[in-house]
């Protein structure tokens, strides 16, 4: 007959029994779990609350360049007599494309983007009065009636643009091809207008690039009715003088144009001239990770179907970079949750142990509970389901609430980075315990012969060596991983969807687990090396101390020797300060990186850009920023961008052109931390074949030795160059162009400063009140922006965040294993006790029990977060976050790991007193007493 | 504390009481118990479990306070001495064996022996001299170098009984130093016990159960239910 197998059976009060008698523990576990599935649970959706907010914070700072535009030429005006045909209803072809193009983007697109704006633009006229270099630009305005169309304004003088006398008189009449210049109607904003010194009636002088007059006349003065409204967006011209848009010292002026206007616009330019272009601005409050990747997909696919805008019957040409910044975006989501994504590992291996640890504390309190249970005959089942219950009600209840916390800090809680922290909490308890009553009433005994229990002890050694190579290749091969891969999905994780449901979904990252954990299991591997360590270590202390003549210096390396091979607390301990270290770290150096990034993009403390090109008010406006209180140095320049330069080959490249005193711009590099330029001495020296330049190029298109040539507008001949060195990165150009100031002078080319850099504690104020209409960039703004921008914020709150809990597991390691050893170092120590040894003596060797592991771990801890650091912030891409073109530099947090390392001895300090005051309750009598037992 | 050695017994106690817990659960280990000890004598204390043999050793030793009564080792009153003064007796004039021996594992046998002398700040060579002497005494010369866990338990309480001695008590106090051995063994460590009381001189106070080892006693205290119920011959 086979035996009956019986379903175990636990017995409730020793359950129940066992339970209140280890509160303290249980409770202990309990709050590791609370606290652990409170950040796993919480974290993800955070993230993915960040990346809908990092997709929303890219398109509102990528601005225009996230428009969609939509350009179709107008239909061809081709007369049947040889001339070109008025179109009346010329408005309605601008209404029908708009109308189509809403039609073609995708239900995805269309919740994301505003109404769009339908535009008619002239080529750009010059403004022939005599005076500065000025431009004017023809531009019709239809916003979608459905957002109330527009723009809206008021006449304050005149009235809108009619049609041409010519044009009211004959709508449909055709024009000869080479006619006078037909006139056309326009409004002007008072700005414009008053700039202009015109009013309704006059006419505007304007010559077209082939220097042809054009009869344009003011019908009207408008004030718009609202200057936010999106339709003056792209066309700001349209309201006030903008300078600088059409090149250096030029301003550039807009003339509205009417439904009755516009014919006679299209007959005042060639066929080809005039363009309608439709523009859709996205509304960055709409968008979501989500949305965005079909938005990607969307404008992928219609820049394919693209057309060419020369071609007057083919489709319209897309044109937008929304695909790319959303892109751009998703890449640095991906980065962000791949970084998060090792921290949480990180925390998640700590708690792991601490967990492990607790429970190797509770099976020492109950080891003779359990012996006994077991000689009183219950079963290991029944044991190992009363543990189970146990352990399942108490972790259950504590994930709950940690759960709940999470739910309510961060809607659309995460279970998945959780699981591993809840089944170690289910899973010790009773494995340890049931393992606990089997040895205690096991068959097992030391065996008698040595050759018996050295093979056993090789057995053991053998088991041990296995799992410590087992983390040590997965430690490996994550490494090799994260370094061979990147921590980032393969394709560069730009899909903002794509890298955002790992995350939220607790799953760890697209990149892969195994790299997300190359810190995390690098420092386990690096704390089973230092377990192997320290029993070397502490024997040799002892074998020092036993030569001295300290008595408790020998009984502290004793203990020390004897409880050095315990591997809990000193992994914990270790991996809980070295995370926590690389944690600092990780948020240090992009801390750093983010100033860096703030200094490369300025240039200095504060910079004023768009200045007038007037060289004496410029140099005037430098000298007096630089006598404001706080500024160091004040610097003028002339900063161009998309400089034409005839590089080898004759291939133009379009630089930075940066035109200084190369002195005083090396004296200003000299008080800011940004690389020296000492190729800028070189400037001075006059240098065969042209005008010295130093030359810097992302693509390697220029470089020191080459001879340039720096073109020019208006047939003006070209300045011959030669690159003499290499240009720093000026305020984060890759591709630079610099010149001294007189030595260009000199080749004919005066300097127009439009640009001052200042540096010192003043300079952002004093920049500021200086600004006069031009803008005022401050680095602590930029620095600012950056540092605030959701994914770098919420990153560095987390590493911050893990580097705290890390501490505090390290810690708990500390308390944990120190509580699990303590009745077995008071029995000692109340045994040398009988020897003679007193109460205040018996804390030094307690101390000196406790110190060399912890010793170990402040020390070896924060090397290992270091060199973990070192070796992965790398691939974990912190330049995406900080803006930065190359990977920043590692910047350990000295102060912050002098205070992880120093906790854990601090902690001993506290820990054995508060240990001994409480062990001095009972009498020696009692301690020894139970020893017995 | 007041020191030097008295003449007459070496162990008073007189009058000594001690109650664990308060109320229903009050139990009353020692129960008005006074007795004298001569020096250089062996006194088996034998009892039942739970007769309050151990807990009478214990307030000998100073690791227990009565509740009333006093305990003079040596002319010195145990019970009116603070911490730092039950240490010092301790160190100079009481040692103790316990039934599981109570050494340190990583330590040799030669360095455990020494730890009392290392407390007493002796000196390296004469601390050596002495504990060749005392393992030559418990016959374990030749594992001077050994470790506890390398040592069988008859061999370990000889390594406790010497360390005890090392540092010359005047009281040594076992309690139930055979209490993990078999019987042979058992013996074996009494009679080294009982030799170590004649060579130097130690008054032992050994607590058991086992007649064999009671027949070596020089006198036998019996206690019963924390009184004392007759002081003999063996």
């Amino acid at each position: 007959m086979s035996p009956r197998i019986r379903p175990p059976a636990p017995h409730w009060p020793s359950v129940r029994g066992r339970a209140l008698a280890d509160a303290g523990p249980l409770l202990l576990a309990a709050a590791v779990v609370a606290v652990v599935t409170l950040l796993a649970g919480a974290v993800p959706p955070l993230l993915a609350a960040t990346a809908d907010d990092a997709v929303r914070d890219a398109v509102r700072r990528a601005g225009e360049d996230a428009d969609v535009l939509v350009h179709a030429e107008l239909q061809r005006d081709d007369g049947p007599y040889g001339g070109r045909l008025r179109t009346p209803r010329l408005a309605e072809e601008v209404d029908d494309l708009r109308e189509r193009v809403v039609d073609e983007i995708g239900p995805a697109m269309r919740a994301a983007l505003r109404p769009p704006v339908a535009s008619v633009s002239s080529p750009v006229l010059r403004v022939t009065d005599g005076s500065v270099l000025r431009t004017l630009q023809l531009v019709y305005l239809a916003a979608d009636p459905r957002a109330g169309g527009g723009p809206r304004v008021t006449w304050v003088a005149g009235g809108p643009p009619g049609p041409s006398a010519a044009g009211a008189a004959d709508p449909d009449r055709e024009v000869p091809y080479d006619g006078p210049p037909w006139p056309v109607q326009v409004g002007l904003s008072e700005a414009d207008a008053a700039a202009l010194g015109v009013r309704p009636g006059d006419r505007i002088p304007l010559k077209d690039e082939e220097k042809r007059d054009k009869d344009v006349r003011v019908s009207g003065i408008f004030r718009a009715a609202d200057v936010a409204e999106q339709a003056w967006r792209p066309v700001p011209w349209l309201l006030r003088p903008v300078p600088g848009v059409d090149g250096t010292g030029t301003t550039r002026l807009g003339a509205l144009l009417s439904r009755d206007s516009l014919p006679d616009a299209r007959l005042a330019f060639e066929q080809q001239d005039t363009q309608r272009t439709v523009r859709f601005s996205p509304d960055p409050g709409r968008l979501t990770t989500g949305l965005a990747t079909s938005i990607t997909a969307n404008v992928v696919n219609l820049k394919a179907e693209s057309g060419s805008s020369g071609d007057f019957t083919g489709p319209p040409r897309w044109q937008t970079r929304l695909d790319a910044v959303l892109r751009d975006a998703g890449t640095q989501i991906a980065a962000g949750y791949a970084q998060a994504s090792v921290l949480l590992a990180g925390v998640l291996a700590a708690a792991v142990l601490v967990l492990l640890l607790a429970a190797d504390l509770l099976v020492r309190r109950r080891g003779p509970a359990l012996a006994a249970a077991r000689r009183r005959g219950a079963g290991l089942p029944d044991l190992g389901s009363e543990l189970l219950l146990e352990s399942t009600a108490v972790t259950l209840a504590a994930a709950a609430a940690g759960f709940l916390v999470a739910g309510l800090v961060a809607p659309g809680v995460a279970w998945g980075w959780a699981v591993p922290v809840v089944l170690a909490a289910v899973a010790a308890g009773p494995g340890f315990g049931t393992l606990a009553a089997a040895r205690a009433t096991g068959d097992r005994r030391v065996p008698a012969n040595r050759s018996a229990r050295r093979w056993n002890l090789r057995t053991a050694q053998l088991r041990r060596g296995a799992l410590e190579a087992a983390v040590l290749v997965a430690a490996v091969a994550a490494l090799v991983a994260l370094r061979q891969r990147g921590i980032l999905p393969p394709g560069g994780g730009g899909d903002p969807a794509a890298a955002a449901v790992p995350a939220a979904a607790g799953s760890g990252t697209d990149g892969g687990t195994l790299p997300a954990s190359a810190p995390a299991l690098g420092v386990l591997a690096g704390a089973l090396v230092l377990l192997r360590l320290l029993p070397a270590g502490t024997g040799l202390a002892l074998r020092r101390s036993l030569r001295s003549r300290r008595p408790l210096a020998v009984f502290g390396a004793a203990r020390a020797a004897a409880t050095s091979a315990r591997a809990l607390p000193l992994l914990v301990m270790v991996t809980g300060t070295a995370l926590a270290t690389f944690a600092l770290t990780l948020a240090a150096t992009a801390e750093r990186g983010l100033a860096d990034g703030a200094w490369r993009t300025v240039g200095a403390d504060a910079r004023l850009d768009a200045l007038r090109a007037d060289a004496a008010a410029t140099a005037a406006l430098a000298r007096r920023i630089g006598a404001a209180p706080g500024v160091r140095l004040a610097v003028a320049g002339q900063v161009t961008d998309g400089a034409r330069v005839a590089a080898a080959g004759s291939v133009i490249v379009s630089p930075r052109l940066v035109v200084v005193d190369a002195a005083a711009y090396r004296e200003l590099l000299a008080t800011t931390p940004l690389p020296d330029a000492p190729d800028l001495a070189r400037l001075g020296a006059p240098a065969a074949g042209g005008v010295p330049v130093l030359v810097r190029s992302g693509d390697g298109g220029m470089r020191p030795g080459m001879r340039m040539e720096l073109r020019r507008d208006g047939g003006a001949p070209a300045i011959p160059l030669a690159a003499v060195g290499d240009a720093p990165a000026v305020d984060g150009a890759d591709d630079v162009v610099l010149v001294d100031a007189a030595a260009l002078a000199a080749a004919g080319l005066p300097v127009a400063a439009n640009t001052v850099w200042a540096t010192g504690p003043g300079a952002a104020r004093a920049v500021a009140a200086n600004a006069a209409g031009a803008d005022a960039v401050s680095r602590e703004n930029v620095l600012r922006a950056r540092r605030d921008a959701p994914l770098t914020a919420g990153l560095l709150r987390l590493a911050r965040a893990a580097a705290v809990v890390l501490s505090l597991l390290g810690l708990l390691g500390l308390v944990v294993g120190a509580a699990a050893s303590a009745p077995e170092r008071w029995r000692t120590l109340t045994r040398l006790r009988t020897l003679g040894l007193r109460p205040r003596d018996a804390r030094w060797v307690a101390a000196g029990e406790l110190l060399p592991a912890v010793l170990a771990a402040a020390v070896a801890g924060p090397l290992l977060g270091l060199l973990f650091a070192r070796l992965t912030l790398g691939p974990l891409a912190l330049r995406l976050l900080t803006g930065q073109p190359a990977d920043p530099v590692l910047v350990p947090p000295w102060w912050p790991l002098a205070v992880v390392a120093a906790a854990l001895p601090v902690a001993v300090a506290v820990l054995v007193p508060a240990e001994s005051a409480l062990r001095r309750r009972r009498r020696m009598s009692e301690v020894l007493r139970a020893g017995e037992g | 504390m007041s020191a030097g050695p008295a003449a007459g017994p070496l162990v008073s106690v007189r009058g000594v009481h001690r109650t664990y817990g308060t109320g229903a659960a009050t139990v009353h280990a020692l129960r008005d118990v006074s007795f004298d000890l001569t020096p250089g004598t062996m006194v088996a204390l034998v009892g039942r479990s739970g007769s309050g043999k151990t807990t009478l050793l214990n307030v000998i030793g100073g690791l227990d306070r009565p509740d009333a009564g006093t305990v003079r080792v040596d002319g010195v009153e145990v019970t009116a001495l603070d911490e730092d003064g039950l240490a010092r007796l301790r160190r100079e004039r009481v040692s103790y064996v316990f039934q599981t021996f109570g050494l340190i594992p990583v330590l040799s046998a030669a360095e455990n022996v020494g730890a009392p002398l290392r407390l007493a700040r002796m000196p390296a060579a004469e601390r050596e001299r002495r504990v060749g002497l005392l393992l030559e005494l418990v016959g374990l010369a030749g594992h001077a170098e050994q470790r506890p866990g390398e040592l069988s338990g008859g061999q370990q309480q000889r390594v406790a009984i010497a360390r005890a001695l090392a540092a010359s008590p005047r009281l040594l106090i076992a309690d139930e130093p055979t209490g993990q051995l078999d019987a042979e063994t058992g013996l074996s460590v009494m009679a080294l016990l009982r030799g170590v009381v004649e060579s130097e001189g130690v008054t032992a106070l050994v607590s058991t159960h086992d007649p064999t080892m009671i027949a070596l006693a020089d006198r036998v205290i019996r206690i019963r239910d924390g009184r004392l119920d007759g002081q003999e011959a063996p």
